[in-house]
């Protein structure tokens, strides 16, 4: 026998308690898990999507609003135009390999948003050349022809050659490819030759964005430079794109962490609450080991050792109970966000699993050193004067 | 040799203003060997004498020495050294963990003096105790008699000196407590020095010296 099986026992004796006390732990640690995975994950993936759309810069019309970034990753509506002129002063400007105009509109089926990019095909092409398609790409004069990401075409169950009513006027429009899995916001979203999606949403010669690819890096605040010159022109970059949205997500995160620091005081009053009562429960019992030889040493250990017990416990089942429902708290923090790239940012990170067992073990410490304590000073007489079976 | 000697021992308890005298200036000495029943009427300062003398109470004024160490002024942790060293306590409520089988409560004393014994010493106390056939029940699948037979063997672990039982057949019927009496003169002739609090005087007169107690003083001895 040992201190760790007395301990254990112990724990045994009032199962519905302990479990409880278990599971606030295992909640609290769950939620700081998945604050800390997301933190570590939000970012990257954030960087990989902005990376896949390909591009250096974006030309929007001026005066849209501050977040116009997300809004054209991932599929919103900017209520401004650029105009065909606009994008023939883009492509004159010196040292850009690519500047394809995109048309983005948004419409609503059954209550739910249906994003549609209307674009160029062999110049997106040339910006995302990792796209695949079942079935084909269409060529920018077809009419009557689109092409869907593969999320949504699971969703909807979507297939190829499948004619479909499609737009503001249920025009028909056949499938004739669909995306490949690409782990972006791509697989989401609805793509028309630009002529078309023009047509039907009734927006001749206007576009929404002009993606900007450049023939060398180094030439991007100079190239930017010289777009911000057009008058109807306001310019993004992938940098203020990341820190515009890393903005945003900073207050969700912080309200995050707000509600996770009160669900660790929680638990952590929750600890010292079952601690107390099982010590004062118990009192007889220590007095009875002092008077057979225990030191207050042995019995403070006892106290820490079943602590720590419950909230690695908690530590672990919080951290499993992560990792098994990633996908529900992924969606749960994802509506929270201003913005939130495809892909998952919840993952088995083992130095983010360790810290947070050692700060469930860490806990345990704090929580159980003044129960440890005070039950430590018990006195023999404890255990003569009560009574115990 | 003297094994326990206590001169002038007085216990005070206090309970709001008013002062209840357990022990006035009690003088006792305990040789090695001996066999002492402290027998009295309810109050009497049994159990408080048997406390000062155990070390798990401290007396209001007065001396006591356990093997010739004089226990006043020492630190928490040398008491419990000396009492872990020196030793066993039985009690009338057993006392036993009930989380615990019957080995597992006698080997605990062993847990906090972190003395190894070889498995063959737990047998022996088992089969002392009578109790080979129940070592792996729990307090709570025992009889009250069974009971008290585990905290005898939990207090004859640590190999002591002296064994204090405090009414240690007060919840057992005659027939058993017949048993714990007849264990305690056993564990005398091995050489153990007992002292027991009793109510009964046909398992007094079994030990080898008899104090009466009666308001806090010795009145008697036979």
């Amino acid at each position: 026998m040992n201190f760790v099986t007395l301990a254990a026992r112990n724990l045994g004796r009032r199962k519905g308690r302990t479990a409880l006390t278990v599971l606030g732990v295992a909640v609290a640690i769950s939620l700081l898990f998945s604050l800390l995975s997301f933190n570590s994950g939000y970012e990257s993936q954030l960087n990989r999507e902005i990376d896949s759309l390909g591009v250096h810069l974006l030309a929007v019309p001026k005066g849209c609003p501050y977040e116009a970034a997300s809004l054209i990753m991932h599929g919103g509506v900017i209520p401004k135009y650029l105009s065909a002129q606009d994008l023939a002063s883009v492509r004159e400007i010196d040292g850009i390999k690519i500047a394809s105009p995109m048309l983005l509109h948004q419409f609503y089926v059954s209550g739910s948003p249906h994003v549609v990019y209307g674009v160029r095909i062999n110049e997106t092409l040339l910006l995302k050349p990792w796209w695949k398609v079942e079935g084909r790409f269409f060529s920018d004069d077809e009419a009557g022809v689109i092409m869907v990401g593969h999320s949504l075409a699971e969703k909807e169950n979507l297939t190829v050659g499948q004619k479909i009513p499609f737009g503001p006027q249920r025009e028909e429009f056949q499938i004739v490819g669909i995306l490949d899995r690409t782990g972006e916001q791509d697989d989401q979203f609805h793509f028309l030759p630009l002529a078309e999606a023009q047509r039907i949403f009734r927006k001749q010669d206007r576009i929404t964005t002009v993606a900007v690819k450049v023939e060398d890096v180094r030439e991007i605040s100079r190239i930017a430079g010289e777009m911000e010159k057009i008058p109807s022109v306001q310019v993004v970059t992938m940098a203020q794109i990341t820190g515009t949205i890393m903005n945003l997500a900073a207050s969700a995160r912080t309200l995050l962490l707000s509600v996770i620091a009160v669900a660790l005081v929680i638990s952590a009053f929750g600890i010292l609450n079952t601690l107390l009562m099982s010590i004062n429960e118990r009192a007889q019992e220590f007095g009875m080991m002092k008077a057979i030889g225990a030191s207050g040493l042995d019995i403070g250990r006892m106290v820490m050792a079943e602590t720590v017990f419950l909230t690695a416990a908690g530590g672990l089942l919080g951290v499993g109970a992560s990792l098994v429902g990633s996908g529900l708290i992924e969606s749960l923090v994802k509506s929270w966000l201003p913005y939130a790239p495809g892909g998952s940012f919840l993952f088995a990170d083992p130095a983010l699993l360790a810290f947070c067992l050692l700060f469930s073990v860490l806990m345990g410490l704090i929580c159980g050193l003044y129960p440890a304590v005070k039950s430590s000073r018990t006195s023999p007489m404890e255990a003569i004067r009560g009574g115990m079976e | 040799m003297s094994i326990i000697e206590a001169s002038g021992l007085t216990k005070v308890y206090r309970r709001g203003r008013e002062e209840i005298y357990a022990l006035k200036g009690v003088n006792l000495e305990v040789q090695a060997g001996e066999f002492i029943a402290l027998v009295g009427p309810s109050g009497s300062g049994k159990t408080a004498l048997l406390n000062v003398l155990g070390c798990l109470d401290a007396p209001t004024s007065g001396m006591v020495k356990i093997l010739g160490t004089e226990t006043r002024g020492m630190k928490e942790r040398d008491l419990v050294s000396l009492r872990r060293e020196n030793m066993g306590f039985v009690f009338q409520r057993f006392f036993l963990m009930p989380t615990l089988t019957a080995r597992e409560n006698i080997e605990l004393p062993l847990l906090f003096s972190r003395k190894k014994v070889s498995p063959g010493r737990i047998e022996e106390i088992l089969a002392l105790v009578g109790l080979q056939d129940r070592a792996e029940h729990l307090p709570g699948q025992l009889s009250g008699g069974e009971m008290q037979l585990v905290a005898i063997g939990r207090a004859l672990v640590n190999d002591p000196r002296i064994i204090m039982a405090d009414e240690p057949t007060g919840n057992l019927d005659s027939e058993t407590a017949r048993r714990i009496y007849q264990l305690f003169q056993e564990l005398n002739e091995k050489g153990i020095t007992l002292l027991t609090v009793t109510h009964n005087p046909e398992l007094a007169r079994l030990a080898g010296r008899t104090l009466t107690l009666r308001d806090g003083k010795i009145v008697g001895q036979g």
